[in-house]
């Protein structure tokens, strides 16, 4: 790969005691990729993503984002990039079209910039209904639109989403996509973490997987699908391969990180 | 459900804040936490053991005088300290929400015991308990064989007490939860307040001559005072010990029914607690669509945007906080209660001949008692919203500098206001004292600020806005702002000493400006440090702020 890498991490990790939740992960996302990062639950997912956007500091290893060394530049790296991270991280007693103009003026953009285009976000994703509002009164589905509107409100080169689409419903899904396919059409990167697979596999054009904190594959989806038909033998159980159909991502992503559960483990109560 | 199935549902909650006392105990945060506790603790234990002693003399005085009925004063004390330093010192209350419970197979009575067991640890009902078993064993000291019957009376009047708080809170966490009933609220307090003003009057009329129809109204103070429930619980505690039983037993019952009242009105608003209520205050959407002009952010000339944006959002979070605007306008109230209260007949006796002199400093630092909250956990009512300071690419130092312009513009507001309450209930306080308490703030203020910085970074707790007395407070944080309080007020008090002892009140003023020249820097200092102690404290503030 000879691109300069918008997101590179060196044998990043981090520790919490005992546990080693993210293990010596490299990863290189090219600019303008839309990327998927994908793994079971507790595999490490947020707890890198959360690394990447400085909300937590690795134990050891290095990051680059965008060319800049994370750790000594954070104002510069953070200037450049948006969060829409796990909790949202959304100020409840604000209204929306408020909070808005907040978080553009936190990235350094001056009032009116700032008004105009918290005006023009919430039309875009039908917010502006209900102006008096506030926030902690949104539904989840309207959080997640504000989260998104107050994290490109700056027009980021990187966009940092963790599980965008979780609690989602249709509708407010489509507009989460139209705005991110905006984004990645002027030239931005997407790093988003993800359980939704269909939807992985119809935005992102590059993926990698983590699991028990480590980079277990990485690569377009193409490169994994022949990655595991390689691994796998042609006389696969698997119908849609027997049948000559492409492997889906949920099927791949399942032969790498391993699926099964003991078929005989059942419920005292419930058996 | 079965009353074993509730009894195992409130052993299970007691073994749940059992489990999380002790695992708190694991880290090094947890075990501060601890030893801030049993500091506090002490330093009430002081304060109870005063109230305690004095409630066993008072007690025993009375009852072995013969005059068993004036033991409604320490009980009014008992009542008054009970149902008031909640409201006034919401920095020491200490409730956790019991709401979260709500998702278990509760049954409406056990969410009522566990609402009212939260409810009795407090400081407040702990040192009224204390206060009310010095009563205890001043009237049995005196009589022995009223033990039973006084025990009996006490312990229904701690109910009623215990109850009456849980039920203003939760009432007027309700009222203000609202826009509508928060006016209606709002106008109600001020009415309130404004009935004071014919307490001034009439005690003025009073202190003129002799005035026989004084013996008269006291005499129906003392009989309204004796349907009250302080007066209830002497009342039945002096019948019964004068051998009067039937009217000893009717009192302890009109205090029962009473309880039983309070207890309705609690009841009903814990039921729709328990029901799930949902108190927001979101419009009806609205199918036309409204209208709207661009929404400016505010200006602040001098500052940055962030700064200024930081400003206008702490700004609208007070705004849309009544309980917190509550708290806040509390200096101006107790300057009511002290010009129209039991302290102003006082004021005219030698000790309290300066009182009026001292009132605007006083109440510029009740303002700043008031701020504790705010100041010293200045992230606790941000929430989630910390992910997004640590995500945005503005430093700490500037994050901090627009709550603290928040918290001063607020102690401003208050000391223009107490200095304008002041002047129309005492008379335009002195220059001097104006310009020393002024200098006094410019003294205390920054070096609160900057203490509650530090404290605000070491230990956050969640705050909710919304909430009346039910906030989750840190230990530590209170030891540390006390005892910074303790030193401020008692230089304060030192250095006012120093300027009556010369007769001179601009020595006052001379030595808050230096003191003040000391604070600013170490304000500016302190704010400096903060964007590297923000970083090493990352994950501690957001595990603290962002868990749901």
């Amino acid at each position: 790969m000879d691109f300069a890498p918008s997101i590179s991490t060196q044998s990043l990790t981090r520790r919490f005691g005992e546990l080693i939740a993210v293990d010596g992960v490299n990863l290189r996302v090219a600019p303008g990729q839309f990327f998927g990062f994908l793994g079971p639950n507790g595999a490490g997912k947020s707890t890198t993503i959360k690394m990447l956007t400085g909300l937590l500091a690795p134990s050891s290893g290095r990051i680059e984002i965008l060319g800049l060394d994370l750790n000594t530049h954070p104002a510069d790296v953070k200037r450049q990039i948006g969060v829409v991270p796990e909790g949202m991280a959304l100020f409840g007693r604000l209204t929306g079209a408020e909070f808005l103009s907040f978080a553009g003026r936190m990235y350094g953009l001056d009032r009116e910039t700032a008004a105009k285009r918290a005006a023009e976000l919430l039309d875009f994703m039908q917010l502006a209904d209900q102006p008096k509002k506030l926030v902690t009164d949104y539904s989840h589905g309207m959080q997640k639109k504000l989260a998104m509107a107050a994290a490109v409100i700056h027009g980021p080169k990187i966009l940092f989403l963790d599980e965008p689409f979780e609690g989602v419903d249709a509708i407010a899904a489509g507009t989460l996509k139209a705005m991110l396919q905006r984004m990645i059409a002027r030239g931005a990167t997407i790093f988003l973490t993800s359980h939704v697979l269909e939807i992985v596999e119809r935005l992102c054009s590059h993926l990698a997987i983590i699991h028990q904190g480590r980079l277990v594959a990485q690569g377009s989806l193409e490169e994994l699908r022949a990655g595991v038909e390689a691994q796998t033998p042609a006389a696969s159980d698997n119908g849609s391969q027997s049948s000559g159909e492409k492997l889906t991502l949920e099927e791949i992503f399942l032969r790498i990180v391993g699926g099964g559960r003991p078929a005989d483990q059942e419920l005292s109560w419930l058996s | 459900m079965k009353s074993a199935a509730v009894r195992s549902q409130l052993i299970a909650i007691a073994e749940l804040r059992w489990r999380m006392f002790v695992n708190g105990l694991r880290t090094r945060r947890g075990k501060t936490e601890l030893a801030s506790r049993i500091i506090v603790t002490s330093i009430f234990a002081i304060g109870g053991f005063g109230a305690f002693a004095m409630a066993i003399g008072m007690s025993w005085f009375f009852v072995s005088d013969g005059r068993p009925e004036f033991l409604a004063i320490p009980l009014w004390g008992v009542f008054l300290f009970w149902q008031f330093f909640p409201v006034m010192a919401t920095a020491f209350t200490n409730n956790p929400d019991s709401s979260e419970l709500l998702r278990f197979p509760l049954t409406y009575r056990a969410y009522l015991l566990v609402r009212l067991a939260y409810g009795y640890f407090d400081p407040a009902s702990a040192l009224g308990s204390v206060g009310l078993l010095g009563v205890l064993i001043g009237v049995t000291g005196a009589r022995p064989t009223l033990f039973p019957w006084t025990l009996l009376v006490l312990a229904a009047f701690a109910l009623f007490n215990l109850v009456l708080m849980q039920m203003i809170f939760a009432w007027i966490e309700r009222w203000l939860a609202q826009r509508r009933t928060r006016e209606i609220f709002g106008v109600l307090c001020i009415l309130f307040m404004l009935s004071f003003q014919l307490i001034g009057p009439i005690a003025g009329r009073l202190s003129k001559g002799p005035h026989p129809e004084l013996r008269r109204d006291l005499q129906i103070a003392a009989e309204v005072q004796a349907v009250l429930p302080p007066g209830l619980a002497t009342d039945a505690i002096a019948q019964v010990s004068q051998g009067r039983l039937v009217g000893g037993f009717t009192s302890l019952l009109f205090l029962t029914m009473l309880t039983l009242f309070v207890g309705f009105l609690l009841h009903v608003r814990i039921r729709a607690q328990f029901r799930g209520e949902n108190l927001n205050e979101a419009p009806a959407p609205r199918k036309v669509k409204q209208a709207r002009s661009l929404q400016l952010g505010w200006h602040l000339p001098g500052f940055s945007q962030p700064v200024a944006a930081v400003f206008e959002k702490e700004m609208r979070y007070l705004g849309r906080s009544g309980p917190m605007l509550l708290t806040l306008i509390m200096p101006i109230f107790m300057l009511l209660i002290f010009r129209f209260g039991a302290m102003n007949a006082l004021r005219h006796s030698n000790s309290f001949a300066r009182t009026p002199d001292m009132a605007f400093p006083g109440a510029a630092a009740y303002s700043l008692l008031v701020l504790t909250n705010l100041v010293y956990n200045s992230f606790g009512g941000d929430g989630g919203g910390m992910q997004f300071f640590y995500a945005s690419p503005i430093q700490f130092r500037h994050i901090l500098l627009g709550k603290n312009l928040t918290h001063a513009g607020v102690l401003l507001f208050n000391a223009a206001f107490a200095w304008i309450a002041v002047t129309y209930l005492y008379g335009a306080p002195d220059i001097a004292v104006t310009v020393a308490t002024l200098a006094g703030l410019l003294f205390a203020a920054p070096l609160n600020f900057a203490a509650g910085n530090l404290l605000s970074l070491y230990s956050p707790k969640k705050r909710d806005f919304s909430t009346f007395g039910r906030q989750n407070v840190s230990q530590t944080t209170v030891l540390a702002s006390f005892g910074m309080q303790i030193v401020i007020v008692g230089l304060g008090t030192a250095i006012f000493a120093v300027a009556h002892y010369y007769n001179d009140l601009w020595i006052a003023a001379l030595l808050f400006l230096i003191l003040a020249a000391i604070s600013i820097p170490v304000y500016v200092l302190t704010l400096r440090r903060l964007d590297r102690l923000a970083v090493e404290r990352r994950e501690t503030l957001l595990a603290e702020l962002c868990r749901a």
